[in-house]
């Protein structure tokens, strides 16, 4: 048998696809298949959430008191005042367990639905906001989150979706980058979702309380950036809270459907007007 | 939103760097393979014409370590939520095996043969993940001279 020296005429080890084709149909793969684990985990939390009572919730996220160094003093006439008003609004949302307010000392204007049936409310909101019912607008829409369990939902997805990521793609891969925003845009649309029934909720306490919607966008509009700024094109696809001019024109939107008019405002409580 | 843009532009250099090397390696394999034909290299253990007499033979070798760029490292972890051949990866093993073998024969441009070639790869990186995964493939043969 000679030797007869000679070149293969293909290469055979290697395979002649297109790598760009390849990481499509890839990485457009795996987006649809984690969007549909999200949603399906997302509806298992729900159903989860339907079986923690008050009671239950309480026991698991027990009250932290004055633990946080930025929360003001139990006796605070202020915080006094915010407990006041969410005690006598929730006569209009049934909501079956007690609800503690927290003013918090932060400049920000926010406020939030924590589990254990805690309402946190940042200094700033105050200032924010131009009269009671403005104010009673923004209470009643975190009453809305706790009547709907929010909180909990919220809190199970944000769990579940971290664990899902981390468990797929390693623990602060590339990867999980990678995913990051399909991750944030399932939990952004469901949460602008709850966001919009927690408005629509928050007018019918409006409207129980004070027989009128006015005053319900007063925060919104406060919120509402400046016209020359331009926005993010696709930012709003994955924001937690819908955009404030959208939630103005809903709030417009329910409060015809309900009939509601907008009549004079009640000024906020002396107590709650900023000092400075 | 800025962390994917870094990502695409990583991904976006990956492939395209990456795929210049490639054509440029690929470029240089063919042709030097085309010129190093004239050294008969084999995996027998004996020499292909046995009615020469051997002056004498030495023990050559010749090796590349050769990293995944981004792209295919990517590609090559997408791939590994569904299994399958990890293509991205393939022409890089490849390269290194013929430039391996390249090198070996450049290493003994005089001899007449190389007999019982050898290949055998080995991960630099093997147990960390967190590094560039890299892959040193290494040729070894005996390298035949024959009487003149």
């Amino acid at each position: 048998m000679g030797y007869e020296p000679s070149l293969p005429e293909n290469n055979d080890n290697v395979s002649h696809d297109q790598p760009v084709r390849e990481f499509v149909l890839l990485f457009f793969g795996i987006t649809f298949f984690l969007l549909i684990i999200f949603w399906v985990l997302g509806l298992l939390v729900d159903r989860a959430v339907d079986y923690i009572t008050p009671e239950m919730e309480a026991v698991i996220f027990p009250s932290v008191g004055g633990s946080a160094s930025e929360s003001v003093n139990n006796s605070n006439p202020r915080q006094a005042e915010l407990q006041r008003m969410v005690n006598v609004l929730r006569e209009c949302i049934q909501i079956g367990y007690p609800l503690e307010v927290h003013l918090i000392d932060l400049d920000d204007a926010n406020a939030f639905a924590f589990p254990g049936g805690r309402i946190f409310i940042f200094n700033g909101l105050l200032d924010k906001v131009l009269s009671e019912n403005g104010l009673s607008f923004v209470l009643a829409h975190e009453l809305a989150h706790f009547k709907n369990r929010d909180h909990l939902r919220g809190m199970g997805r944000g769990i579940v979706l971290t664990a899902v990521s981390t468990l797929l793609t390693g623990a602060g891969s590339d990867l999980t980058q990678l995913f990051a925003p399909t991750a944030n845009f399932s939990q952004a649309q469901y949460s602008q979702e709850r966001e919009s029934m927690a408005d629509e909720q928050a007018l019918q306490v409006l409207g129980c309380h004070y027989g009128h919607a006015g005053g319900a966008t007063e925060f919104f509009e406060a919120m509402k950036p400046d016209g020359n700024r331009s926005s993010n094109v696709f930012g709003h696809y994955f924001s937690s809270h819908p955009e404030a001019v959208e939630r103005i024109n809903n709030l417009h939107r329910l409060a015809g459907e309900m009939d509601l008019t907008a009549e004079k405002v009640l000024p906020l409580p002396a107590v709650l007007v900023s000092q400075e | 939103m800025e962390q994917l843009i870094i990502f695409g532009i990583l991904i976006s250099l990956g492939y395209f760097f990456g795929r210049h090397a490639e054509k440029k390696h690929y470029k240089s394999i063919q042709e030097r393979e085309k010129h190093w034909l004239q050294l008969p290299t084999t995996s027998s253990k004996y020499v292909l014409e046995d009615d020469r007499i051997i002056d004498h033979c030495d023990l050559v070798n010749g090796s590349m370590v050769v990293s995944v760029d981004y792209f295919k490292r990517i590609l090559a972890r997408l791939r590994n939520f569904f299994g399958g051949n990890i293509q991205s990866y393939e022409t890089l093993i490849d390269r290194a095996r013929r430039e391996a073998v390249l090198r070996l024969k450049e290493s003994c441009p005089e001899a007449n043969q190389v007999i019982n070639l050898r290949l055998e790869t080995s991960s630099i990186t093997k147990g960390s993940g967190k590094q560039i995964g890299s892959v040193e493939v290494l040729a070894y043969g005996t390298a035949v001279y024959f009487c003149k």
